[in-house]
């Protein structure tokens, strides 16, 4: 049996998985087309905001703290010029956003382990759409076709959004 | 009788996954807007995380089973959580919402223990007041380890109710109650007959049978003398909640009500412990009774009646009360009422159950307690008004106890003065 920590502990262990996030968030915020202080003091400061704002005490505080985490990377990811080690960065900067939204101190120890299914499907994809680029000679009608299924996707996603039922399992029908 | 708990029992996105969504889509947008694929390397997780959350846990409402059980003695109640699950679900992503009843707060974190199979969540509550109160059904849910997704689970739960009255009233049980049936109880009633234990020697009268004569203490004293029997008998007893609203308004109103439940729920359970037969009235605007009755089932009878006790309207007829109660209980069953009197003595139910024939002892709980603090006044001012508001609260009591004895509890947690007053030998039978 896991025992809950208390939550002091939890908080501080919850720094080692800030670290990737600090890591990946710095590594994008260097490589934006911005004066280069500006562009990794933003974004750290930005990160540090969210991961201070997840040790607070009120839940509604805590729910806010995944907001300027987000904004550094957006910052990041948009303001950076196109190279395969930005894409890279930014791939990792997303599932290092979700391990450190996996060990969150509110709640059990032992959880993050739980999310292996959550970080291995995006892991996949981003490792297809990373090889994609850096093995596919880049033209301009492959842009094309990946804006139509990228719009594809979010039509897919905004349906699931709405009719999140579509994953429930079927109940069995008996005579 | 148990119940399904959780009746949405769909998969809910949360707002994060939302936020993921609409950030996703964005930089998506971003990405084509600013022909750079760097953004959409970005979203990819950001959109894909929740699909997968949603994948990896149960594909339908978890099927867990729910034990509770209430812990702690006092003021402190602990409500241990014990889940399990029937279809594989893995409890370690599994949380669970308890909310504390009316009345009572959280004063320390939960404390947990959990793996895949079983998980123990022991909540810590605390009860400002004696009472007795259903704890609300908590919220199961399966949640995954990022927070995207969410799903309630199916489980049946038996409502667990939480009882909480001044250790003194366990003794209350031996108070001699006034009318009693040929029932084998714990009620010692000194009659004469010709079972029960030995009891004594008195002066023989004419109407005694010769069996009755002990012939050798009466050689020995010179005098007849006739042997004294004690039977133990079952005794009948009623708790009487007056509910009727008075002008304290609905907020202390409730309270003393919650109060009254609680001293009325340990009273009844220490009245059936000794065997008795107990019944009990709820006086709101209309008499709702439990009839004299006995036992374990007795127990749950009153307990659930007293549940559902709610405060009644104003300006009810006392009288109304006296005459229903003679539909259920005979007239000479003692009678304990709960009453905060804070009426005026011409709303007492006292007198009308006296005209009745049903002998009265009152337990009065005092509003005063109760009242907020005023911060309008000085220090001294403060004083004064208290001084007054407990005089004039010591006047009510003694013009009711024109009419019964009367108790007045202000330390709720204590109901000593009450138990010991019931067993002073001058008020053992209650006039």
């Amino acid at each position: 049996m896991s025992e809950r920590l208390p939550l002091g502990a939890r908080r501080l262990a919850s720094l080692l998985s800030a670290v990737p996030l600090f890591a990946a968030g710095g590594l994008l915020g260097l490589l934006a087309d911005v004066p280069r202080p500006w562009g990794v003091g933003v974004s750290v400061a930005l990160i540090a905001v969210g991961v201070g704002l997840r040790w607070g005490r009120s839940a509604l505080v805590r729910a806010t703290a995944p907001g300027p985490v987000l904004l550094a990377l957006a910052f990041g990811a948009l303001s950076s010029p196109l190279s395969l080690l930005a894409e890279l960065a930014a791939g990792l900067a997303g599932l290092a956003f979700l391990l450190w939204l996996a060990d969150d101190p509110a709640r059990p120890r032992g959880t993050v382990g739980l999310a292996a299914t959550s970080f291995l499907v995006p892991s996949l994809a981003l490792g297809i759409a990373w090889g994609s680029a850096l093995l596919l000679p880049s033209e301009a009608a492959p842009v094309g076709v990946a804006a139509g299924l990228l719009v594809f996707a979010i039509g897919a996603l905004a349906f699931l959004a709405v009719r999140p039922s579509l994953l429930d399992a079927e109940a069995p029908v008996t005579s | 009788m148990s119940r399904p708990a959780n009746a949405d029992r769909g998969l809910r996105w949360s707002p994060l996954a939302l936020a993921l969504f609409a950030t996703g889509a964005a930089l998506l947008v971003g990405g084509v807007g600013l022909r750079s694929p760097v953004p959409l390397f970005l979203a990819l997780p950001l959109l894909l995380a929740a699909p997968a959350a949603a994948l990896s846990g149960p594909r339908g409402p978890p099927r867990l089973t729910l034990e509770r059980e209430a812990l702690g003695s006092g003021t402190d109640v602990t409500v241990r959580h014990r889940l399990g699950s029937l279809d594989g679900t893995d409890l370690r992503a599994v949380e669970v919402a308890a909310e504390p009843p009316a009345g009572m707060t959280e004063f320390a974190p939960p404390s947990e223990s959990r793996n895949r199979e079983a998980l123990e969540i022991d909540r810590h509550w605390r009860t400002q007041e004696p009472s007795i109160s259903v704890v609300p059904v908590p919220r199961v849910v399966w949640r995954d380890p990022l927070g995207l997704v969410e799903r309630p689970a199916h489980i049946e739960i038996e409502p667990l109710v939480v009882e909480r009255y001044p250790p003194e009233l366990l003794r209350v049980g031996t108070f001699r109650l006034r009318h009693t049936i040929a029932l084998p109880g714990e009620i010692r009633s000194r009659r004469i007959g010709s079972v029960g234990d030995f009891y004594g020697l008195r002066e023989a009268r004419p109407s005694d049978p010769f069996r009755r004569i002990n012939w050798r203490a009466s050689a020995r004293a010179g005098r007849l003398l006739a042997n004294e029997y004690e039977l133990d008998r079952t005794g009948d007893v009623l708790i009487l909640l007056d509910a009727r609203a008075t002008s304290l308004g609905r907020r202390i109103d409730e309270r003393i009500l919650s109060i009254s439940r609680g001293a009325a729920a340990g009273l009844a359970a220490a009245f059936l412990r000794t065997k008795n037969r107990v019944g009990l009235g709820v006086f709101s605007e209309f008499l709702d009774a439990v009839p004299l009755s006995m036992g374990r089932a007795q127990g749950i009878r009153i307990r659930s009646r007293l549940l559902a006790a709610r405060r009644g309207p104003e300006g009810v007829p006392p009288e109304r009360a006296a005459v229903s109660l003679g539909r259920y209980f005979p007239p000479g069953t003692t009678t304990i009422l709960l009453s905060s009197l804070a009426e005026d003595v011409t709303e007492d139910l006292t007198v009308y159950l006296r005209r009745r024939g049903y002998p009265v002892v009152v337990l009065s709980a005092s509003p005063l307690p109760l009242f907020p603090e005023e911060r309008m006044l000085s220090e001294a001012e403060e004083a004064i008004v208290t001084r007054i508001v407990r005089l004039a609260r010591r006047v009510r009591i003694a013009r009711s106890w024109a009419d019964a004895p009367t108790v007045d509890w202000s330390d709720y947690w204590s109901l000593g003065e009450f138990v010991d007053f019931l067993h002073r030998p001058e008020y053992r039978r209650v006039r």
